[in-house]
């Protein structure tokens, strides 16, 4: 009887999609969901992590957890294994992460993002963030090493470094969210019977990751591949960017600086990372200090004696930097090799920004190395640094504090600089020990994590001008950083330096909020202006084809041409000579970096009035020096690559009985053979069956 | 080529040729030669090559034979271990496949 139902559903079908034509029968199948995130595989020198699907993706039933109890159905009691569990954001924690990823009844996890973040905090990242390549090793200062003594992310649980061996897929929107509620609750509710009844709603994940084993293993096949194959399948990519990096005092950059010239370095990163893929907003991890480090950039360009200062300022932005110092231990290798301009002995002194935006009653914490310390003339010139500090805070709304002389530093680019050499220098954040950011290197590091409160309703261009307080209070730490580097510079504390918090409202907005933005837009370059988006940029420093300079990411484009607006000057020079700046008289090209952006928009109308900026921006490659070294096992420098991939996709539709199933293929076989043997018999009694009577066989021929 | 149509000593020479050609490391000849002549060899009324050809036949079923155990001992145990051999593995293979160690 089924069979029979299902031949004639079936052939109505066929019937529907001869009417429909095209491809809709897939269509009316599968529901594609399109704003999703992947967890992907990454590989270091010795482990995968992330999550990995099966080849042509795994499906399982849906099953929806919204509270704990929901997980015994899935893990024990219901009948149709495997599941992909429809998890709510606020229930992604370790506890029931480890009971998911130990079952085998589970085939897939799709998590939704919750609104507003967990209260309790949420980080996937580990509790030692970059452990073994800071300063800290077993070997050199062990009684600091692996966050001895303060651990940094308490909260972390340490997923984010684990390894899957299903596909996990974040749901970014709320309707699609919905769409697959709406179906589970439509078929997957169990009936009266507690047995579920078919068809039952499915979701198919799919996420084959190519790479496996570890960066050795799969840079080793990229090579074999690249030798040896006609149609070589590259596995993986190491990951790298660009650091960009800024003199106050524009010089000469076409070989080394000469030995006597120093420098102060003033350092951020630029980059973060989440347990999903391409989904980085850092707000408080990674964009505070970027910000304030730009309003420090900007405010010293506008004071007028800097080219008469004794020493010149560096403002560095390191890329990669979550990925165990990509960006900065590529600078330093570069520094050591003499392939930068700068070399560490020109180092005067360094100050880096870290977390900056969670202020507790407007204290920042000044955090400095034990070991480098211990060493006199480096311990002066620290207590020097700190009294300049202190010095620059009077009068502003920022009080600077000193934490304990033996707690080791935060994770900072500046440890790979002191693994190099004993450096005075310091490291400026919000915390004291653990960090005030409940979500280091999380989904939910955004803006309203650091408290960027628009009035409600505010249209678009008025919230870009609007002065929030956190942009306020970032304006003053950038005010001091200001001084800071100008009296290490030399100059004297009598100047007037302010960082400007229109600017800082600007940038917080265009880097947290929309970089599709009028300002963004009149500073971008025109072959760049699709970097800007109508939401918020990610801070992830994705991979780069092995070998290849590709252009800058996304965040290094913003950052490049936020840096040259805000400290270069606008040129008189044509679009021609802008792009090749040989051609241009004056052009000192060894100085300075041309940028041709798209102006403002004039009037009303659509048109824009570009123009030419001269800077003292330059970029520097930020890949690791392992891929420089071959030595993929390193254990001295950064070794993560990201796994290549065909085709990541997420998609619902409803799966019938597996007797149903099995009656629908034996009923095509059946009809297959009976046509077979129909065929057969026709064509062997064919004389008898076709007898032509003599005038029809002349009328059809 | 039908065997039927052939003169004895055609065949003889036929199998000869297969038979050497196998020492080419070409078992593949010896299998066709096993499979081919098998029925001239042990089925059809003795004639004068009919000996010669029997002996051809052997030989290249026992080389055939070698041949087969050496290679599903090989197959067997790089299919097996390819992975924990690392390095070696990888240069040891043709394709290596996507995504499993």
């Amino acid at each position: 009887m089924t069979a029979g139902v299902g031949v004639w559903l079936g052939l109505g079908l066929v019937l529907l999609t001869g009417l429909c034509q095209g491809n809709s029968v897939e269509r009316k199948i599968y529901i594609p969901l399109n704003s999703t995130a992947p967890c992907v595989r990454l590989l270091n020198a010795t482990h995968q992590i992330g999550c990995q699907s099966s080849r042509n993706g795994d499906t399982g039933v849906i099953h929806l957890v919204e509270k704990e109890d929901d997980l015994t159905w899935v893990l024990e009691t219901g009948p149709t294994p495997p599941y992909v569990v429809l998890l709510e954001g606020s229930l992604f924690n370790k506890a029931i992460l480890q009971k998911l990823k130990d079952s085998s009844r589970v085939s897939g996890i799709a998590v939704s993002y919750t609104k507003p973040p967990p209260a309790e905090g949420f980080s996937l990242d580990v509790k030692c963030p970059s452990d073994g390549f800071g300063l800290y090793t077993s070997e050199r200062g062990s009684q600091y090493a692996h966050c001895n003594g303060t651990v940094w992310n308490p909260l972390g649980t340490g997923f984010s470094y684990e390894d899957f061996s299903f596909p996990i897929f974040l749901l970014q929107s709320e309707n699609e969210t919905e769409v697959i509620k709406q179906c589970y609750r439509d078929h997957n509710i169990p009936g009266n019977d507690s047995k579920p009844h078919y068809p039952l709603c499915a979701m198919q994940l799919l996420s084959h990751m190519h790479a496996v084993t570890s960066s050795a293993t799969c840079m080793r096949r990229n090579s074999i591949q690249m030798s040896f194959s006609i149609n070589p399948e590259v596995v993986c990519d190491s990951l790298a960017d660009y650091n960009i990096w800024s003199l106050l005092k524009p010089t000469n950059i076409s070989g080394t600086i000469p030995p006597e010239e120093q420098v102060v370095m003033s350092a951020v990163r630029v980059d973060s990372r989440s347990f999903f893929w391409n989904l980085a907003p850092a707000a408080e991890g990674t964009v505070s200090a970027l910000v304030t480090q730009l309003a420090a950039a900007e405010a010293l360009h506008k004071v007028k004696d800097t080219q008469s200062l004794p020493r010149n300022i560096m403002f560095t932005f390191f890329q990669g930097e979550v990925f165990d110092y990509i960006g900065s231990s590529r600078m330093v290798y570069d520094m050591q090799k003499g392939r930068f301009p700068v070399r560490l002995n020109n180092i005067h002194s360094f100050v880096e920004i870290s977390q900056v935006a969670l202020r507790n009653n407007s204290v920042l914490w000044i955090h400095s190395d034990p070991l480098s310390r211990a060493n006199e003339t480096v311990n002066t010139e620290v207590q020097d640094m700190i009294r300049i500090l202190k010095a620059a805070s009077k009068g502003a709304n920022v009080t600077v504090e000193e934490v304990e002389q033996s707690q080791a530093l935060p994770p900072a680019s500046f440890q790979r600089f002191l693994r190099a050499q004993k450096i005075p220098g310091v490291v400026l954040t919000d915390h004291k020990d653990a960090y005030h950011n409940k979500y280091y290197n999380s989904m939910y590091d955004t803006a309203e994590t650091i408290k960027m409160e628009y009035p409600s309703g505010l249209p678009q261009e008025e919230a870009l001008e609007y002065v929030t307080e956190t942009a306020q209070a970032l304006s003053e730490v950038a005010t001091l950083l200001a001084k800071t580097l100008y009296q290490l510079a030399g100059g004297n504390d009598t100047v007037d330096i302010k960082a400007d918090p229109h600017t800082v409202t600007r940038m917080l907005y265009g880097f947290l909020v929309k970089s599709n933005n009028s300002w963004f837009q009149s500073i971008s370059r025109p072959d760049w202006k699709d970097a800007l988006e109508n939401k918020q940029p990610q801070y992830y420093v994705t991979a780069s084809q092995n070998g290849n300079k590709r252009p800058p990411t996304i965040p290094t484009r913003l950052l490049m041409s936020v840096l040259a607006n805000i400290t270069g000057q606008v040129v008189n020079f044509t679009k021609e000579e802008c792009q090749n700046p040989d051609k241009a008289p004056d052009s000192k090209k060894e100085l300075y970096d041309y940028i041709w952006v798209q102006g403002p928009l004039t009037g009303n109308t659509t048109s824009r009035e570009p123009f030419c900026i001269r800077s003292t921006m330059h970029n520097h490659f930020a890949e690791s020096p392992a891929n420089d070294l071959n030595d993929w096992g390193s254990t001295e420098y950064s070794t993560w690559t990201e796994s290549r991939w065909k085709e990541i996709k997420a998609r619902i539709f409803l799966i019938p009985s597996q007797e149903l199933e099995i009656i629908t293929l034996l009923t095509g076989l059946a009809v297959l053979i009976i046509s077979f043997c129909a065929t057969y018999f026709i064509n062997a009694k064919a004389d008898i069956l076709f007898t032509s009577t003599e005038d029809s066989g002349s009328a059809a021929y | 080529m039908n065997l039927e149509r052939v003169p004895n000593e055609e065949k003889l020479q036929l199998c000869r040729k297969y038979y050497l050609g196998g020492f080419a490391l070409l078992p593949f000849l010896w299998l066709v030669n096993v499979l081919w002549f098998f029925k001239e060899a042990f089925f059809k009324p003795t004639y004068t090559e009919q000996p010669q050809i029997q002996s051809y036949v052997k030989r290249s079923a026992f080389g055939l034979f070698v041949w087969v155990v050496i290679l599903t001992t090989w197959i067997s145990i790089y299919q097996t271990n390819r992975a924990s051999w690392g390095a070696t593995g990888d240069y040891l293979s043709f394709t290596i496949p996507l995504g499993i160690p």
